[in-house]
């Protein structure tokens, strides 16, 4: 180590002490010692992202609420697949309102089999799980919970790695493979309650949240002349349909025997069917 | 022709050092004229990849065959391909360096070197499998610490650089013996890099120590790092749901495919600068045949991993995999995966295992069929669920376009386009080792309990936990102009009118808005509200017009919200018959029967309504302000092992922190031992 006082970088001409003080700054252990500091910051603010990403992944956020105050809303759905004829108007509402190729059905309604031989209707919206694996796996945590428990993409972050289309069990993400549709509405900057497509990033379903804190319901239940679909609010109890009808949740749920797709998936869906036609839900995979 | 005039004089004198030397010297003369048609070509191709990858870019992943039912496909496995064969070269020079294998000395840095160079491409390929590589700092910058993919990366850079020291370190008394070398045979610029590279390395017995245990060291630690690139790569696909991915035996399976790839690569390098450089007197066919065994126990390990990764799940015949494994077997894909099966797996174990196939010949072949039948393997594991839809049970597809078909060749290609290049730079073959290991063959008495002990680790505390608030990103809504904001607020007023066509036609509440209309000789109604005990009383009286109370009548119950928008919906609590004083009532919150108890604090307002036979319903509402709220929604159980987590992540930091001081570590030892002894000779 060279003595600090002969430090080439210190600029001729400093009276003695001041040149002192230049070559300290500079000199190599000081140098290195601001690298290790600024290692260590890194790897601070590292765990500190991993509080972050933890605090959004586990259900900690979900907890009880104290107060109805605190509460807010727990948004969730309910289709009524006794009353659905397939005739996928919640699919082209949603793809209108937010500007989606035909095959980005971020509600689908699926043809599936039912046990007597013939087929049912089944619209499949995210499910907003509570253990949404979506939300585990994205390397850069662009998943983000929101305090009412919807499941959105932060389309600003996402890297397109599409490793959440793979933990997905229930199929409700598209990608953006290429360019998107040409807009027809006012130009809006995106936002994960109301996401603009992008090339190159992942989109679903997301409740249309930006509606639902103006009391306004999402596109597709809007839009259903059947009433299969409801908006509901799990703190409040309450759930609402297109046609007008409103019921109180956990009655509605119990009195018609609810169940939740793959529920032996432990990722606790945040949408429930009612069946009654002989459709079956059963099997995860 | 240098290479011709170099080949005469590798002769078997038994002085393989001089032999050695002079054939690391080959490659930095003038090159030839094959050299600089095959580096043109291989140039060529991987421009043909890069402007591949600049048309997707372009046109977005769609261009590649990508679509929502083939989210992963060749890129993914084009990465897990070109990362696994470099783990063969890491991992066969350090188990062959640690198990003492004297034959090695010849293989080690080309083997070393395939290693660098075949993850910098595997690494690499990870920017066309990603949507949006511009993004891909968001790694470091905001990385979620439960995904896989994160720890891939992790596990991929700690790999690299543990690769690189391996690489590297090894090279230091290389270059100082050719640093030696007289005349201008090295080159000037070789001259200043080697130089700078061994400064102080005179070969002084401290100096082989540290070296010694330093190398060992490292190659200890190759090869869990290795172990580690690939468990994790295939925990990214076993750590979702799906059939096939989801499992338990695919870490240890990728591990193995990594390794009989991997051996298969270094046979195909190792015969391609033989050829080039004439090596015949240093590389052997015993060299081949031995490497052929070891790819051959893989061969067999990896055949054996896949039975027993798919008989389960075959013989269950859950659906999900019961599907994915009849496309696999008989179905769709089941062309190429017995041609895996076959080609890759079984011929090349035939070729070892018989007597007259077993040289050098029969090798490559073995090898130049193993590598694309391993890459064909992991298109099969990665397309095949990809392809499958869990709802529907049935398979999409994916096609193959010229762009990922471009960009898998690029990186091809690239693989002996580098090496060709690297080893202009750095000696083709390991001297010093070779050096050694001559002599330790001539002392038959050699004391061989002089090996340095691998240091233990440098301990490294692990990082404070601290929890730094970071201000949350919102996206930015108020970024429009104020002209577009009002150009929307007017079109907004405009579209108000038919905002909520469902809502506005909601019958109850039209009902409910005409309760003042009650005609006069309608029955009345009045409701009272009353809280007590955590409990909520509603009573409605119901007297007939004239005045007397109504027996046996049915009231329902609602209350209004405005959750859900305006005009308020009702929503039904249930009905009561009135008793014999025309009272009917509701208790809220005690009742099994009535599951509703109220959820928000502050005024309510609650409504009964009384439908008499034929005739307008009559209703009374009245506002009652509720103090004993509490919500409906209960929370999941946490899931279990939730916890375990965070102490996985913490220990996880610490134990890479851990490997990179290590391997820092071994850097500085051997720098210091030079430095030292140079200062030694010096004074």
């Amino acid at each position: 180590m060279q003595p600090p006082t002969s430090h080439p970088k210190v600029p001729p001409g400093l009276p003695p002490d001041m040149a002192r003080e230049v070559s300290k700054v500079l000199n190599r252990r000081n140098l290195l010692g601001t690298l290790g500091v600024a290692a260590a910051g890194g790897a601070l603010t590292m765990v500190s992202y991993r509080d972050d990403a933890q605090a959004a992944t586990t259900p900690k956020k979900a907890a009880p609420p104290k107060g109805a105050k605190t509460a807010g809303h727990a948004w969730c759905m309910v289709i009524d697949l006794r009353t659905c004829d397939g005739c996928r108007g919640c699919t082209t509402a949603c793809q209108k309102r937010h500007g989606l190729r035909d095959e980005q059905t971020w509600i689908k309604v699926y043809e599936m089999p039912d046990s007597t031989g013939g087929t049912f209707h089944m619209p499949r919206p995210c499910m907003m799980c509570e253990d949404a694996p979506c939300m585990y796996i994205c390397p850069v945590g662009a998943n983000i919970r929101t305090d009412d428990g919807l499941v959105l993409v932060d389309t600003q972050a996402c890297i397109g790695s599409r490793a959440c289309m793979a933990a997905c069990p229930y199929e409700a993400r598209y990608f953006n493979w290429e360019d998107p549709l040409p807009q027809k509405r006012m130009p809006m900057p995106t936002s994960p309650q109301m996401p603009v497509p992008e090339k190159g990033v992942v989109g679903k379903c997301v409740f249309c949240a930006d509606r639902l804190p103006q009391g306004e319901l999402p596109a597709c239940v809007s839009a259903c002349p059947m009433g299969v679909l409801y908006i509901g609010d799990l703190v409040t109890d309450i759930a609402v349909n297109g046609i007008g009808e409103t019921v109180v949740l956990s009655e509605f749920l119990r009195a018609n025997d609810a169940v939740r797709y793959k529920e032996e998936l432990g990722t606790n869906p945040r949408v429930y069917y009612i069946l009654g036609h002989g459709q079956n839900l059963g099997g995860a995979a | 022709m240098t290479t011709d005039a170099m080949a005469t004089t590798a002769t078997t004198t038994g002085a393989a050092t001089s032999t050695a030397r002079e054939a690391s010297l080959q490659p930095f003369g003038k090159p030839s004229r094959p050299w600089w048609l095959a580096v043109s070509a291989l140039s060529l191709i991987v421009l043909a990849g890069i402007a591949g990858w600049v048309v997707q870019l372009k046109g977005g992943m769609g261009v590649a065959g990508y679509n929502d039912h083939a989210f992963w496909a060749i890129y993914i496995a084009d990465v897990i391909t070109f990362i696994g064969v470099s783990y063969g070269g890491a991992v066969v020079s350090a188990i062959l360096r640690l198990t003492g294998a004297t034959w090695r000395a010849p293989l080690t840095r080309l083997a070393e070197g395939t290693a660098v160079v075949t993850v910098l491409i595997g690494a690499a390929l990870i920017v066309p499998h990603i949507g949006n590589p511009i993004r891909l700092w968001e790694l470091v910058t905001r990385p979620n610490l439960s995904a896989p993919v994160f720890w891939d990366f992790v596990a991929v850079m700690t790999y690299t650089f543990g690769s690189i020291v391996f690489f590297a370190l090894p090279l230091v008394p290389d270059m100082a013996v050719l640093g030696q070398e007289p005349g201008q045979r090295l080159g000037r610029r070789r001259t200043t890099l080697y130089a700078r590279v061994s400064r102080g390395w005179v070969g002084a017995p401290r100096q082989r120590r540290v070296m010694a245990g330093a190398l060992g060291l490292v190659s200890v630690m190759i090869i869990p790092l290795a172990v580690s690139v690939h468990s994790v790569l295939s925990w990214a696909f076993a750590s979702t749901g799906r059939p096939w991915w989801h499992e338990s035996i695919w870490a240890p399976q990728f591990v193995v495919a990594a390794l009989y790839s991997g051996v298969a690569l270094v046979i195909l390098v190792l015969a391609g600068f033989r050829r080039g450089y004439h090596l015949e007197g240093l590389i052997t066919p015993r060299h081949f045949v031995r490497l052929g065994f070891i790819m051959a126990t893989f061969a067999a390990t990896y055949l054996y991993l896949t039975f027993a990764d798919i008989l389960p799940g075959a013989y269950v015949g859950e659906p999900g995999t019961a599907t994915v494994f009849t496309d696999l077997l008989v179905g769709r894909l089941a062309l190429w995966f017995w041609m895996f099966a076959i080609i890759g797996g079984l011929l090349p174990l035939l070729l070892v295992a018989l007597p007259w196939t077993r040289n050098v010949t029969g090798m490559v072949v073995a090898s130049c069929l193993v590598l694309p039948m391993m890459w064909l393997k992991r298109v099969l594991l990665v397309v095949g669920p990809a392809n499958y839809d869990t709802i529907t049970r049935t398979f999409g597809t994916y096609h193959f376009t010229w762009v990922p078909i471009a960009i898998t060749l690029a990186a091809t290609a690239a693989v002996p386009l580098l090496l060709m290049l690297l080893f202009r730079a750095v000696p083709l073959l390991s001297i010093d080792e070779i050096e050694e290991i001559e002599q330790m063959q001539e002392l038959s008495d050699l004391d061989k309990h002089a090996r340095a002990r691998p240091q233990t680790l440098a301990s490294e505390p692990a990082p404070d936990e601290a929890r730094l608030v970071g201000a949350s990103s919102k996206a930015n809504r108020v970024a429009g102009a104020t002209g577009v904001l009002l150009i929307v607020a007017l079109l907004g007023m405009l579209g108000v009118g038919t905002a909520n066509p469902a809502q506005a036609a909601t019958p109850q509440a039209a009902s409910w808005s005409a309760s003042a209309r009650t005609s006069t000789n309608a029955p009345k109604i009045t409701i009272a509200g009353v809280e007590a005990g955590g409990l909520m009383e509603l009573s409605a009286t119901l007297l007939d017009p004239d005045g007397r109370p109504l027996f046996g009548a049915e009231v329902d119950f609602f209350f209004s919200t405005t959750e859900f928008g305006t005009p308020a919906r009702l929503v039904p609590l249930g009905s009561a018959t009135t008793d014999k004083t025309g009272i009917a009532r509701l208790t809220l919150g005690g009742d099994a029967d009535h599951l509703y108890r109220p959820t928000v604090k502050g005024p309510q307002e609650f409504v009964a309504t009384y439908t008499p036979a034929g005739a307008q319903p009559v209703t009374s509402s009245t506002t009652v302000n509720v103090t004993a709220a509490r919500s409906a929604y209960h929370a999941a159980p946490a899931k279990p092992l939730a916890g375990v987590g965070n102490v996985l992540v913490l220990a996880l930091f610490a134990i890479v922190a851990a490997i990179w001081l290590t391997l820092i570590a071994q850097i500085w030892r051997v720098r210091r031992v030079c430095r030292g002894v140079q200062q030694a000779s010096s004074s």
